[in-house]
């Protein structure tokens, strides 16, 4: 029994570690295979000689047409970056309206907005994309961000926020002559920026990955983002370069992994409001 | 109220009170309309639009819309098709429930016992949740290829698997793969639902001589319930709504075995261009899966769990 325990723990940081490797794997796999010469992907898990044509052939768009996946990367931070601020500033905005000035009939639109995330996003997707393409928004960003721009999981979990500061602190300040829009810029976003990063992380990670909306709302190569343009090239006339293709899977996975690990901390107190998250 | 107690509302008394509740209303407004505004139009409209749709005759380019009634919705409901992708779901569903929540329940109850590196472990662990769908897919197509690393390493053993050209295992494969990508996000709800567990409740069982298996069963897994009901809930979700995956990999192929109601209206509406079935198509799958939900919820969801 006590031998049993004495080998317990080693065992279990050894199980932990090989299920890491795995779970690592096709990670590892894909920057490996993204450094390989097209004839060692599937034979050689080590590559013998690195090369750099993959990425070259990336960036260099492919067989001379406007496929250039650094406007891919462009496009895709545009995206995704424009929906994240506008997501936080509506949210602390919208948020603060129904928690703290209590607007009339605020409850009920608290409890709105909760069987708003619960609405299946499919029943969205054939009539927004004909309001864009009445509004003749197709090919254009805007169609692409446009129903990103609110999100009412940003405002919900600011109203579970905005519940714990103290009316106390709102009033004193309201006394000293500071405007309601004041109060939210000089009191609110600086106690709420766990709270910001989280909404931030969330937001900017799910429209960076996004993809079906883009793939409906825009036909043009040069505005599209990376994930789109990365299926179309693998579905495309390229399959037979399974180099490239791991080169431009890196890319899409590089920016939030780094985001990921630099801002973990917040993920593990965000995770939490994930599971309402349409 | 707060403001009770502020020099002004002693001072204005009931008067200021009401004042201030006129002008707080007013500025609430005009910082929520951009929101009220925003839902009226991109939310209710087009979701009272998708409906009207449903009951239309149209290809998405006609001034035409003829309205047909029920035809559509009696179409999707003697369309084989819509029997083939609910049984491709719940095929998903039932690989994907079990798999993940043996896979996350077993890293947390590991993770739960190590005292070093648990932090490390974790953010490894998540580090597959974060990964984009169309990345991922792209390199589990290739791993899981005919001739690829996988299929050259169990070679080893004289195993071959088509892991997504195989009919009966192709959709379980995609379960798979988004397990993959799940394991860490669920371990960590089982964790901090392990670690709210307190000890006592173990102490108790271990006196009354209840063994390691008894007090998993009759505490751990009880205590977890909620946990395994956001595991079924987004599985079933998910199951209806897959599209990222099939699309890069199968296509929804071999023989329709991996298609699903995300893909078929797909197909339907920007390749077909009917929008009339399309929509349809989008409400029935929207019904279906709140029944699969509701229904799943009242096999699994208890409220006594801290009895």
């Amino acid at each position: 029994m006590n031998k049993l325990k004495k080998y317990k723990l080693p065992l279990i940081y050894l199980v932990l570690f090989v299920g890491l490797l795995f779970s690592l794997f096709p990670y590892i796999w894909m920057v490996l295979s993204s450094f390989k010469v097209s004839g060692e992907i599937y034979t050689q898990l080590i590559p013998t000689k690195l090369t750099l044509d993959n990425y070259s052939f990336l960036f260099s768009g492919g067989s001379g047409q406007q496929r250039n996946f650094l406007y891919g990367v462009v496009n895709s931070l545009i995206i995704s970056i424009i929906p994240t601020i506008s997501v936080i500033f509506f949210g602390v905005l919208t948020a603060y309206a129904f928690r703290r000035l209590k607007i009339m009939g605020y409850k009920i639109y608290e409890n709105f907005i909760i069987y708003q995330m619960l609405f299946p996003g499919v029943l969205f997707l054939v009539p927004l994309f004909l309001l864009m393409r009445d509004w003749g928004l197709i090919n254009t960003y805007t169609s692409m961000v446009l129903r990103y721009l609110i999100d009412p999981w940003a405002i919900f979990i600011y109203i579970q926020f905005f519940k714990t500061i103290p009316e106390s602190l709102l009033e004193s300040a309201r006394i000293d002559g500071a405007s309601e829009f004041q109060i939210i810029f000089k009191i609110m976003v600086p106690l709420s920026k766990t709270t910001t990063a989280i909404v931030a992380l969330f937001t900017f990670m799910a429209r960076w990955s996004e993809f079906l909306w883009p793939l409906i709302v825009n036909k043009e190569y040069g505005k599209m983002p990376l994930s789109v343009l990365l299926a179309l090239f693998t579905k495309g006339g390229y399959q037979q370069y399974p180099g490239v293709q791991m080169a431009g899977a890196t890319l899409l996975t590089l920016p939030i992994v780094i985001l990921f690990i630099v801002f973990r901390k917040y993920f593990a107190k965000g995770i939490n409001f994930t599971g309402l998250k349409g | 109220m707060g403001s009770l107690n502020t020099p002004y509302s002693i001072i204005f008394g009931g008067e200021f009170m009401r004042s201030e509740k006129a002008r707080k209303n007013i500025i609430g407004y005009i910082f929520s309309s951009p929101f009220l505004i925003f839902t009226i139009i991109m939310w209710l409209y087009p979701f009272i639009w998708g409906l009207i749709i449903s009951f239309k005759e149209w290809n998405l380019i006609s001034p035409n819309q003829p309205w047909v009634g029920l035809q559509n919705y009696i179409k999707v409901i003697k369309d084989p098709m819509l029997w083939i992708m609910v049984r491709n779901s719940v095929y998903f569903m039932v690989v994907f429930i079990i798999l993940t929540t043996i896979t996350s329940l077993s890293l947390a109850l590991l993770i739960k016992q190590i005292p070093k590196f648990k932090g490390l472990f974790i953010t490894g662990f998540l580090l597959a949740y974060v990964s984009s769908g169309v990345a991922y897919s792209m390199v589990f197509n290739l791993l899981f290829a005919g001739d690829g690393m996988v299929n050259n390493f169990l070679d080893i053993f004289g195993i071959e698997i088509g892991w997504f050209t195989n009919p009966n295992i192709a959709m379980a494969s995609i379960a798979l793969i988004v397990c993959w990508k799940f394991t860490g996000y669920y371990a960590l709800f089982f964790l901090s639902g392990l670690n709210n567990i307190s000890d006592s409740l173990y102490e108790a069982a271990k006196i009354d001589g209840a063994n390691a298996w008894e007090r998993f069963i009759k505490i751990t897994v009880p205590m977890l319930n909620p946990t395994f009901v956001m595991i079924t809930v987004f599985a079933t979700i998910t199951s209806f709504n897959l599209f990222t995956e099939p699309f890069m990999i199968t296509g929804g192929g071999p023989m329709n075995a991996t298609k699903t109601l995300m893909l078929e209206i797909y197909n339907r509406v920007f390749s077909l261009l009917q929008a009339g079935y399309g929509s349809t198509l989008a409400i029935v799958s929207g019904i279906i899966t709140f029944i699969f939900v509701w229904v799943l919820r009242k096999f699994i969801e208890r409220d006594d769990i801290y009895e």
